[in-house]
């Protein structure tokens, strides 16, 4: 315990390090020359005292569905609290500032000096983190906008099966990789960029992210919460907190009694199925599991590098800076026509195409060490997901899975057991 | 078997999401042709479809080369300034004297004799209502630019657009205080200028105002340089201020309200004394495009006076509620 406070403080201050108070925009002088300058359209800044606010209900409102799952074990409050936070976080701040995205501006941050950091992000990038490292996932359970959104159209959820949810569920690490990297790199805030369901909470989007959004929540009628469950790169960084949870939520509030009425009830199968039948291994046997997980995750992780540092000019292709050169490059004959605005934009700016060159191949440059280390980190993750099914650990409990289980508190309205019975209970 | 089917269809759109967002990512290439950045005044400007509350019941041609400023003085007689010289005519419009400088004046305000306040860029002038220079008062400093002027009884309140303060004087020149320097300690923000306007008024209830334009706000301060209140969003919606820096000019109706000027998208706009917006006055229709610096006056009636350099006009508003007394 004494342990997760230092973190948790080295952490705060390591981040408030990089943040610094937005200072008022430096306006552009207008200057007494035949060329009129357009004039710009400032979005509304939100005024320093509710961003205020919003840290404060996020506070409580982390606390209360603490409360309300580790103490009340109330899966109605924790629906009602869900409401509230689509009301509030989703439709009413309009999904901004979200912890989800607020991943690129730490990575921005980290990596980008001349970045600065909203505080808000920071706090709210930290803070269900925090929460779920002491209280489990209670963030999705009834605080994250998106959840709650999923959650309402989950009418007919399907089980999908360890091994689906197991090779679906790598496609968060690869989107928290890539997030992480195009942050980095400065080329593009890809979690913004796809996310689902801003535009319906802001009434305004394109066509396609509409669609986008649409699709997803009907897939949510049948698959529960597949943003959360297959796509969402915060949703590692929980998992990986609410693993190390003590006081996580249990389904049962005292001994398992193994009458399999929670069994089903779970819509993410977040449930680990006791292990009971499981035969001693010999030690022959474990030595040599063990000695296959020496060899593969360092195997892995070495071919996901390698395979990462191969495709680094792939990655890099997104950059802006790298399809402008590489456009300049292209052969009058081949280029798109109507030439693309942004290389219109470069023939009026009067940049040299060597300079245009020199900006690609260092952000090629940067790609190199990120894709290596991007393909690194995936493989690393396939090796000790690979390594986690070779060692299931013997249990005879219903429990939930620490690192998937939403805190959702459905299943604790199935257990028959409602009480802690005091001890010494026949 | 009904499930199994769900359970792929649904598995299945997941996919194609996912797919999808991998080829948006990767693979897809530059749009051809427009800038999608266009920033489209006309569009805007086309958009203000809200109906004035003044209309326009008078456009006197100035003689004036190029046309700055206008006040209003007793008996609510107008001045106006500009390149070379000033004008003044009585309430009815008749031009009452003409007389010429060689400079352009910025600025202008008039005292309680009708005497002539004006900004000779760096300097102010006092002349008098027959066109005799009365006094000058000392330069502010290399690099100042006044461009507002305002009097109240022992006051003489200067904007200073070309070093971004305010300075009170008293009435024969000595400079009592700097009003609106950035100081966090007494949480002034400093003003935003990025261009030659820069406004100040005295409301009729004897309080000091200025602009902020590159903040978008009205501040209000003391005499003493405490801030106080502002109001004021950027936006271009008609109730805020468009652009990089407006409102470029204000002033009061003697009621206490705001009438303000915007350039870039040229609107005349009213405000109550709280700084609610309560109507239109003029919007891009009403001038030519590209007008910049609609100084403003009002008088005793509630008359709105527009300085429209493009025409070379001195323009009045009224209510369109009193367009009969006028
Ligand atoms: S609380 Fe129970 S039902 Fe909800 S996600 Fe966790 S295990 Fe599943």
């Amino acid at each position: 315990m004494k342990y997760k406070a230092a973190l948790l403080l080295l952490l705060l201050l390591f981040f408030h390090g990089f943040s610094v108070k937005a200072i008022q925009r430096f306006p552009r002088p207008e200057f007494e020359t035949a060329y009129s300058q357009p004039e710009t359209l400032l979005p509304q800044a939100r005024a320093e005292v509710m961003e205020v606010v919003d840290v404060v209900v996020l506070a409580l409102s982390l606390s209360l569905v603490s409360w309300l799952v580790l103490k009340k074990r109330s899966r109605k409050g924790v629906f009602w609290m869900s409401l509230f936070s689509l009301a509030y976080f989703g439709f009413y701040r309009e999904g901004c500032v979200c912890s989800i995205g607020s991943i690129q501006n730490i990575a921005l941050a980290l990596f980008d000096r001349n970045y600065i950091l909203p505080l808000t992000a920071v706090v709210f990038f930290i803070l269900p983190l925090v929460f779920a490292l002491f209280f489990g996932r209670t963030f999705c359970a009834g605080v994250c906008p998106f959840g709650a959104l999923q959650d309402m159209v989950s009418f007919y959820p399907q089980k999908t099966g360890p091994k689906l949810n197991g090779l679906l569920g790598m496609v968060p690490y690869l989107y928290l990789g890539f997030a992480i990297l195009y942050a980095a790199t400065g080329t593009d805030f890809i979690i913004c960029r796809y996310d689902p369901f801003v535009g319906i909470f802001r009434m305004n989007a394109s066509f396609g992210m509409f669609l986008f959004g649409g699709l997803l929540l009907i897939t949510g009628i049948f698959l529960a919460r597949p943003y959360c469950r297959f796509l969402c790169p915060y949703g590692v960084l929980l998992n990986w907190a609410s693993r190390l949870s003590h006081r996580h939520l249990t389904i049962t509030a005292d001994e398992c009694i193994r009458c399999r009425l929670c069994e089903d009830s779970c819509p993410y199968d977040a449930i680990d199925l006791p292990l009971t039948d499981k035969s001693p291994e010999t030690r022959s046997s474990r030595i040599r599991k063990m000695a296959w997980i020496v060899v593969l995750i360092p195997a892995l992780t070495f071919l996901g590098a390698g395979t990462g540092f191969l495709l680094h000019t792939t990655f890099a292709g997104v950059n802006n800076k790298v399809i402008l050169a590489k456009q300049l490059a292209t052969p009058a004959n081949q280029q798109i026509k109507p030439e693309p605005f942004s290389v219109t934009a470069f023939r009026t700016s009067g940049k040299s195409v060597e300079s245009v060159n020199l900006e690609a191949r260092e952000v090629i440059r940067r790609f190199k060490t990120g894709a290596l280390a991007l393909g690194g980190f995936i493989g690393l993750v396939f090796g000790l997901v690979i390594a986690r099914r070779m060692t299931g650990r013997w249990h005879d409990d219903y429990l939930p899975d620490k690192g998937h289980c939403f805190s959702c508190a459905r299943c604790i309205d199935y257990c028959p057991v409602k009480t802690k019975l005091p001890k010494n209970t026949p | 078997m009904k499930q199994k089917t769900l359970l792929f269809g649904a598995l299945g759109m997941l996919v194609v999401l996912i797919l999808f967002m991998v080829k948006d990512l990767f693979l897809s290439s530059p749009e051809p042709g427009n800038n999608p950045w266009k920033y489209d005044l006309e569009t805007m400007k086309q958009a203000d479809t809200m109906k004035p509350a003044y209309t326009m019941v008078k456009a006197i041609p100035s003689g004036l080369q190029g046309l700055v400023a206008i006040a209003t003085g007793p008996g609510d007689r107008i001045y106006t300034t500009g390149a070379g010289g000033a004008e003044i005519y009585d309430s009815a419009c008749r031009l009452l004297l003409r007389f010429d400088f060689e400079d352009t004046a910025y600025a202008l305000t008039v005292d309680s004799t009708g005497n002539l306040w004006m900004s000779m860029g760096d300097h102010v002038e006092v002349w008098n209502k027959t066109g005799k220079k009365l006094q000058t008062l000392k330069s502010a400093g290399r690099g100042s630019l006044i461009t507002s002027l305002a009097l109240t009884g022992s006051s003489l309140l200067i904007a200073d657009a070309g070093l971004k303060v305010v300075y009170h004087y008293d009435h024969m020149g000595n400079m009592i205080n700097r009003i609106g320097e950035k100081d966090p300690v007494r949480k002034v923000p400093g003003f935003v200028i990025p261009g030659p306007w820069f406004d100040l008024a005295v409301s009729p209830d004897g309080s000091l105002w200025i602009a902020n334009p590159g903040r978008h706000e009205l501040e209000q301060y003391r005499f003493d340089g405490q801030r106080l209140l502002s109001w004021g969003k950027p936006g271009i919606g008609i109730p805020e201020f468009c652009g990089c820096c407006n409102p470029s000019h204000f002033t009061f109706l003697p009621d206490g309200s705001f009438v303000t000027s915007e350039k870039g998208i040229e609107r005349i706009k009213v405000y109550n004394p709280r700084g609610k917006f309560s109507a239109v006055v003029a919007l891009p229709g009403d001038f030519d495009e590209g007008t910049r610096g609609l100084d403003l006056a009002t008088d005793s009636r509630g008359r709105i006076l527009v300085v429209d350099p493009v025409r070379k006009q001195i323009r009045i508003f009224v209510k369109r509620s009193t367009t009969s007394n006028n």
